[in-house]
């Protein structure tokens, strides 16, 4: 039996003008499966066809050919969405309720009881960070918290499949690392996770697999480990060498023909950086920290 | 009142409904299922089930609480939205409405009237833009914004979305409606100055029908034509036997009223229109005319009526009415030699009038359950489908053909006809009684709704005395005379008893004079042995109806009235006038030479008023189902187009349903006056009108009109897409009038136009939502 999640087939996708001619072709002939608890990352630049994959997923589109399903229903299906939780790529939500009634509306649309709602409710609001803010109405919300209550929303069926579109599109760097440690805790849930974004360094930090679409056609599919992988190299990471040191092991190398060796010391990522300095910040107000302080992991 | 609505047919409403579901589903049917066949062939047939199947798990699969989530939401944003500040706007309306309203020195009526007709239509026009624009403005925005997606990403089914919307906005108008009709009430009984407040009525009439009897006694559709632009009543000429009929149905002791005495009476309220000829002299004008009605029980003028229509059974017909059959038999045998032996005298009019009069008479006589009537009635009914024969060979025959006219076979069934006239005669003269009651004449002036002083208010009561005419006072004392001496009142030791004069007096309520009259008069014929004893019981000796006795004294003049007065008798408006529960009544004109104008709602019997807060709301309701049907309307077109185009289609769908929907029926149903529009065209550009014609060749003109048939095609297509939201405004029209609101004529054809819309609606915008892409680009 297969284990795949989301199966594509030959899918294409024309888009055509009011008289029915060919306007542009956003897909052709896709196929390929997303396994059951596995995140899956959608890339490619802007116009490659992965929101429209997306949403033909959803069925806002409606396929010119191929096939497809989804938990084993047809993407017309509209009971598949019992299983899903779908992250719009802005959080197209109604900004006149406030999350209580955002989440308590759509419970209601999964048939859920007024005491699972409120639950739920509770659940969310406090896992997306919005508990202070639960009242207000969604205009008056930023950016970040309109797409942490759209992620609320997106979970409140527990669902068995997640569709993101660009799911850290608006946060602050806290924000995206929250987000990326939820999708990795939905995984750890066993649930699937596919998301499609432009932000090639989360899709590494948390996609098991991608698949990369240009102009509508696939173009790599595979593991993010193997596609990454530099197989012609080696890294040796150690403490700090003296220069002495790092002379003998270039000869011992050099023993076995191996020319072509760099010393550097390796770069904490700006996300790193940030993330320590917010969070120690916290722990000492008031202090700035110097270059030397932030070189050595932010410590005086 | 000066508007009619006819009563509504509900089954012919729902067939035709019914018939333009079933091709309007053929329809939407067919066309995708051409189109993907077309497209894709065979895999295109089968894209058409996946759709059709999916659609219709879609129909049976909704969910309640999906919906009222949806409606919830609905509800929601327009709150927040601030749509309630059309309460603002009203509240300003109303403060300011004082300026332009009459004052006080109008009549009362005029300033419920305006007062009424004011507020109802302020709330009708302030909802209806706001609402429009929420409707069809709704579904194309949470498109736009892209809201919509985080729905149909739920199990939300897309007709769900569209019953939801539609529901979420019937539970803003309701509220909002509501609550306008309350401050509404409250302006009304605050604004009307205090001495018009007694006009704050609503009148619960009942409506009968209408037909007229002509100077020749002819029973017409219409009455004659004074030549007033407006054709909407018909006059009756005075001092004739030109009469108006009315016939009530369905009359019956919930149409009394109490007066203050506590008397149980009739009240026959009339607006009929005075049309004088002369005017009189200036020192002394005298306005208004004396008009008076006649509550009569006529089964011979329903049964043979109509047989008058024709010239050449008008003597058949007279005789037959004034209850003189052996007569009718002889006229009508008269009749049948002339067919006999001259055909051709009689016109192919006559014939018809004769075979259709008679199909009348013999359906009236077979419907009455009176032994023997049933059979005489067949007979009619047999004479005229052999006259039928006849009118149809006749007409076969003015078309060229050669034909054999059954002349002989229809005399032959005629003469059967008139040889059962005769022999049931006595049947007929017991059975078919005619009682005529007229009440006191009355005053219709001449500008009567301007004339605060005229009355047009006849208060009947219910025991009605009154001069009977020798037939109502011959079947009057047979029945009360034949049903006391079946009790054995009438004699005591097998003479007539001493205290019977008294107690006719008392049993019967007829004048000491006249009761010593009728005791004496029946002590002479016991004597004379007319009358005999048998059993302690009289009888009449020659075996005759106690009526066929009376009569024939009546006749002989021995029962002349002994009081000036003439022979008083007293009947009971409801169980002697309205037996049937029908009530007829005869308008008649006194004055010579004036008209008298009546249309059907001019005359109506008025039941016990209803607090005027009841047609209110009952307006309000009416108002409340045009407003959803806008919704309706406005949802469904949104669901395929965008909001300003939803919006100018609905717009559209109003105007023209609100304003011109009558006038397309009327149209296509040929009463329009006027060229087709192609022809109305070319008529225009070259100056001419439709009398004259176009000055085009035959061929063009043969184009012309055919292309015009064509049109009038896409207009009936359109006058059955396009609702009449004519009849929204009939209610607010009954209560300006002050009338209550009828449930069946007038409520009914609101709630079915109203459904008959929202279920293909709903449907229809299900199905649009559901097949077309939200993210099209």
């Amino acid at each position: 039996m297969s284990n795949a999640v989301i199966e594509i087939r030959n899918l294409s996708k024309i888009y055509r003008d009011f008289w029915g001619r060919k306007k542009v072709q956003a897909v052709k002939s896709l196929s390929m499966d997303v396994m059951k608890g596995e995140v899956f990352g959608l890339l490619g630049p802007n116009g490659s066809g992965k929101t429209t994959t997306m949403k033909m997923l959803l069925g806002l589109l409606f396929p010119t050919s191929g096939e497809m399903t989804i938990l084993g229903k047809p993407a017309a299906d509209v009971t598949k969405n019992e299983r899903i939780g779908y992250l719009p790529e802005e959080s197209y939500l109604y900004r006149f309720l406030n999350a209580d009634e955002t989440l308590d509306f759509y419970g209601r649309l999964f048939n859920m009881s007024a005491a699972d709602r409120a639950r739920r409710a509770d659940e969310l609001i406090e896992m997306v960070g919005l508990g202070k803010a639960r009242r207000r109405q969604l205009k008056e919300y930023s950016k970040g918290m309109t797409r942490r209550i759209g992620l609320a929303q997106a979970l409140i069926n527990d669902p068995d499949l997640v569709l993101l579109d660009e799911p850290t599109s608006g946060l602050d760097p806290i924000g995206t690392r929250e987000m990326k440690d939820l999708i990795i805790q939905l995984k750890a849930q066993g649930k699937t996770v596919v998301m499609c974004s432009h932000q090639l360094a989360d899709v590494q930090d948390v996609c098991d697999r991608i698949a990369v679409l240009f102009q509508g056609e696939l173009k790599v599919l595979g593991r993010v480990d193997e596609l990454l992988e530099l197989r012609n190299e080696m890294q040796m990471r150690t403490p700090a060498l003296s220069e002495a040191a790092m002379a003998d092991v270039r000869k011992v190398l050099e023993k076995h023909n191996v020319t072509n060796v760099e010393f550097s010391r390796p770069r904490a990522d700006l996300e790193q950086l940030f993330l320590r300095t917010v969070r120690e910040s916290g722990e000492r107000p008031g202090r700035r920290f110097s270059t030397e302080e932030v070189a050595a992991g932010g410590r005086g | 009142m000066d508007f009619d609505v006819r009563p509504y047919n509900f089954t012919s409403a729902t067939t035709s409904w019914l018939t333009l579901l079933g091709i309007l589903a053929v329809v939407c049917l067919a066309l995708p299922l051409v189109v993907l066949a077309g497209r894709g062939g065979v895999s295109g047939l089968v894209e058409f089930r996946r759709g059709l199947w999916s659609y219709l798990e879609d129909v049976f699969s909704l969910s309640f609480r999906r919906i009222l989530a949806l409606t919830s939401l609905t509800l929601k944003e327009a709150v927040r939205r601030k749509a309630l500040l059309v309460f603002v706007l009203f509240a300003v309306l109303l403060m300011f409405a004082g300026w332009f309203m009459t004052d006080s020195n109008e009549r009362a009526e005029l300033q419920v009237s305006v007062h009424v007709t004011f507020l109802l239509t302020a709330i009708s026009w302030l909802l209806l833009p706001a609402l429009i624009f929420l409707s069809c403005w709704a579904l194309p925005e949470d498109i736009r914004i892209r809201s919509l997606h985080t729905v149909v990403t739920k199990p939300a089914r897309r007709m769900e979305i569209v019953i939801g919307r539609m529901a979420g906005l019937g539970v803003v108008v309701a509220i909002l409606l509501g609550v306008m009709g309350l401050i509404g009430q409250f302006w009304l009984s605050r604004r009307i100055p205090e001495n018009a407040r007694s006009a704050l009525q609503c009148r619960v009439p009942l409506f009968g029908e209408l037909y007229f009897i002509s100077s020749e006694g002819q029973p017409q559709e219409t009455g004659l034509s004074v030549g007033d632009i407006w054709a909407y009543r018909s006059h009756i000429p005075g001092n004739s036997r030109a009469r108006g009929v009315y016939v009530f149905r369905n009359v019956d002791e919930s149409a009394l009223t109490r007066n203050e005495k506590g008397e149980e009476e009739l009240l026959l309220e009339c607006r009929f229109e005075a049309f004088r000829t002369v005017k009189g002299s200036e020192s002394s004008i005298v306005k208004g005319i004396s008009a008076q009605y006649t509550l009569s029980v006529n089964p011979r003028e329903e049964a043979f009526g109509m047989l008058a229509q024709s010239e050449a059974t008008r003597p058949v017909a007279d005789a037959l009415r004034e209850g003189q059959y052996n007569t009718a038999a002889a006229e009508l045998k008269k009749l049948t030699e002339r067919i006999r032996t001259a055909p051709g005298e009689l016109r192919p009019a006559d014939y018809f009038g004769l075979h259709f009069g008679m199909f009348v008479s013999g359906t009236v006589l077979d419907n009455r359950k009176d032994p023997g009537l049933g059979d005489l009635g067949k007979l009619f009914i047999d004479a005229a489908l052999t006259g039928e024969g006849v009118t149809a060979a006749l007409q076969r025959q003015e078309g060229g053909e050669r034909v054999e006219i059954p002349y002989e076979a229809f005399a032959a069934k005629l003469d059967v006809v008139a040889a059962g006239l005769a022999d049931r005669a006595a049947v007929l003269m017991e059975t078919l009684a005619r009682m005529e009651v007229p009440l006191p004449s009355f005053n219709v002036s001449e500008y009567h709704d301007l004339d605060e002083t005229s009355t047009n208010l006849t208060r009947v009561p219910r025991r009605l005395r009154f001069v009977a005419d020798y037939e109502t006072l011959g079947r009057f004392l047979a029945a009360e005379i034949g049903k006391k001496n079946e009790s054995g009142g009438v004699l005591a030791d097998g003479v007539l008893k001493a205290s019977l004069t008294e107690e006719l007096v008392r049993d019967l309520k007829i004048s000491q004079l006249n009761s010593e009259r009728l005791v004496a008069v029946l002590g002479e014929q016991l004597t004379g042995g007319a009358l005999a004893v048998d059993a302690g019981r009289l009888k009449v000796a020659d075996g005759r109806s106690w009526y066929a006795f009376f009569d024939d004294l009546i006749r002989r003049e021995q029962l002349v009235s002994e009081d000036t007065d003439g022979w008083m008798i007293e009947k009971d408006l409801i169980k002697d006038l309205a037996a049937q529960g029908y009530l007829r009544v005869e308008v008649a004109c006194i004055n010579d030479q004036m008209y008298l104008g009546m249309a059907r709602p001019d005359l109506f019997v008025r039941k016990a008023d209803q607090p005027f807060w009841v047609g209110y709301w009952k307006a309000m309701l009416s108002i409340l189902l045009m407003l959803l049907l806008i919704i309706v309307l406005g949802v469904t077109v949104s669901c395929v187009v965008k909001g300003p185009v939803a919006l100018l289609f609905t717009l559209t769908f109003f105007l023209v349903g609100q304003f011109f929907h009558d006038f397309m029926i009327r149209k296509l149903a040929g009463v329009e006056k006027g060229a087709g529009t192609v022809e109305s065209a070319i008529l225009i550009a070259q100056h001419r009108n439709p009398e004259v014609g176009m000055d085009v060749s035959e061929t063009a003109m043969n184009v012309v009109r055919a292309a015009d048939q064509g049109l009038d095609g896409v207009l009936r297509v359109f006058s059955m897409i396009v609702p009449d939201f004519a009849v929204f405004s009939r209610a607010s029209m009954y209560v300006e009038n002050r009338f209550d609101v009828p449930f069946r004529d007038v409520l009914l054809p609101s709630v079915v136009v109203f459904l008959g819309f929202l279920i293909p609606c709903i449907l229809i915008a299900g199905a649009l939502l559901k097949f077309r892409e939200l993210e099209a680009k």
